[in-house]
């Protein structure tokens, strides 16, 4: 017997819609009057990857944090594989910043993976074995199956970076929001992140990653969208920005 | 030699005490677990020193120490809940000022009965002094906090390492929140009991506090502080029999006790 998290029904996607539809945005911080995005219009294909490029403050995160729920939408509307947002949220996975987490939280890599797993248990149920099995697999997938039984406190960046990403994994989602994944990570860990998103898209899944290395990484991605003080602007004119060089694009 | 250990154990209402200590020392723990990883220690620290004025209002009323004391306690958190919707006040100042606002109405309210004797219980515990009817009510309690505990342990985890992915997945974030308030305030209520309400944060924080020093599992480190929680008002109790030393300040001192050993065993792992 299953007991669905508050609210959110698991409605399956609509094959023809795309993964990602936002028409007029505006969102806003609760203490906040003025919005940290607006007019914000995009529709992303299933099955793509894109960028979402701009320098701190561009409104990045606030665009992946409307789309999860966590910010309230003030104006216009998401539609997530053609549903309104909290339909199927269970196919959308977001990847915050590690700073977000408590690292410090007494639980092994394989607890926090095996989270991932959660919105499909619901209240009362525990993980079972297949859902400790998909996160192994998942944390394999990332390099890290060995440190499985680690403390979390005890991962390095990189490391943090890739078992979140397996935590990602392990939802199955189809449309993941990774918010600057490889900000501060080793080499090592950029090229497990860049294998795995090549492997997420061929599976038909889709990616959209906040990102400050974008010139380094432009062949990834299908598409590019810029933003600055939280509205969409054109390539060229994100080029031509001073700000720019804050991207770390070198 | 045994008999230093059963002697008090012929005394009904120690029995009645150890009962009541094994039971607190297990809730306080077992909830102090999440208090303390969620940082909600001072909160802790703000609900039993705001239990005050309605212990002393149900006392001079003649009615149930206990429902003055969790109505004080329960609306308390919510206050500072709702107060801390308001921008311009820091939920942090609030915390700091609220309980110290209803300490000082507590204080004054009994003052006006120009008897301190009963204050003492209040801020200082009397265990030893545990009624059939409280050990019934300690029960009920722990066993309701204790079930809510096991049912949204997973929920309670990923809300307390990741609120933002809980949110997203639908857990109702604010709901946990209050809720946790909730059992908190219960919690603290049957600490009052123990080791009153100037004691009571001492016992949902030290044996936490130590375990964490000892592991870096949930599960162990709930099970620790359980453990710790409980030998130190056992210990507190037969401290109190044999030296007539204060039960409260007597179980307080036995769990700072069991940190300090806690904290020098962990320079040697």
């Amino acid at each position: 017997m299953k007991f669905s998290y508050c609210q959110h029904r698991h409605d399956a996607p609509d094959p023809k819609a795309p993964a990602l539809e936002i028409k007029g945005l505006g969102v806003s911080y609760a203490s906040e009057e003025k919005l940290a995005l607006k007019d914000f219009d995009i529709s992303v294909p299933a099955g793509s990857a894109m960028a979402l490029v701009g320098p701190n403050g561009a409104g990045k995160s606030t665009l992946f944090k409307a789309i999860c729920g966590l910010l309230p939408v003030r104006t216009g509307n998401i539609r997530v594989f053609g549903h309104p947002l909290g339909a199927c949220h269970h196919r959308v996975v977001y990847l915050p910043q590690r700073s977000e987490i408590d690292w410090h939280f007494p639980i092994s890599v394989l607890d926090l993976v095996v989270m991932g797993r959660y919105v499909y248990l619901g209240w009362f149920n525990r993980p079972q074995k297949r859902d400790i099995d998909i996160a192994r697999h998942a944390l394999k997938e990332m390099n890290v199956l060995d440190l499985a039984d680690r403390q979390i406190s005890k991962l390095s960046g990189g490391q943090q970076q890739r078992v979140l990403i397996a935590r990602a994994l392990s939802q199955n989602a189809d449309l993941l929001l990774l918010d600057e994944p490889l900000n501060a990570v080793d080499v090592s860990t950029r090229q497990t992140v860049a294998e795995v998103l090549h492997k997420i898209k061929a599976q038909g899944k889709t990616v959209i990653v906040a990102t400050h290395y974008y010139d380094q990484e432009e062949g990834r991605y299908d598409k590019a969208i810029y933003l600055k003080d939280g509205k969409k602007i054109s390539g060229a004119d994100h080029k031509e920005d001073p700000t720019h060089k804050d991207c770390d694009c070198t | 030699m045994t008999h230093y250990l059963t002697d008090p154990l012929q005394y009904v209402f120690i029995q009645r005490a150890l009962v009541a200590a094994v039971i607190i020392g297990v809730l306080c723990a077992a909830l102090g677990t999440f208090v303390v990883l969620r940082r909600m220690a001072v909160v802790g620290h703000a609900l039993t020193h705001s239990a005050l004025p309605g212990l002393v209002i149900a006392y001079l009323m003649g009615t149930s120490l206990f429902a003055g004391a969790l109505i004080a306690t329960v609306a308390t958190a919510l206050g500072i809940g709702f107060l801390a919707r308001d921008e311009n006040v820091y939920e942090d100042t609030l915390v700091g000022m609220v309980p110290n606002i209803m300490f000082a109405f507590g204080i004054l309210l009994i003052s006006t009965t120009r008897s301190f004797r009963d204050l003492f219980s209040m801020l200082f515990g009397n265990i030893l002094g545990v009624t059939e009817g409280d050990l019934h009510l300690i029960m009920l309690i722990a066993a309701v906090s204790l079930l809510a505990l096991f049912l949204f342990y997973k929920e309670l985890k990923l809300f307390s390492v990741d609120p933002n992915y809980a949110k997203t997945i639908g857990l109702p974030v604010k709901l946990m929140h209050y809720g946790i308030l909730l059992f908190l305030s219960f919690t603290v209520v049957v600490g009052i009991q123990a080791v009153g309400t100037v004691l009571t944060n001492a016992l949902l924080v030290i044996p936490v506090a130590a375990a964490r020093l000892l592991t870096d599992r949930l599960g162990r480190m709930m099970a620790l502080s359980c453990v710790f929680a409980v030998i130190s008002a056992i210990g507190g109790i037969y401290l109190s029999y044999y030296f007539g030393s204060a039960s409260g300040a007597s179980i307080v001192m036995f769990a700072s006790l069991i940190f300090a050993i806690a904290w020098i065993g962990s320079k040697f792992r």
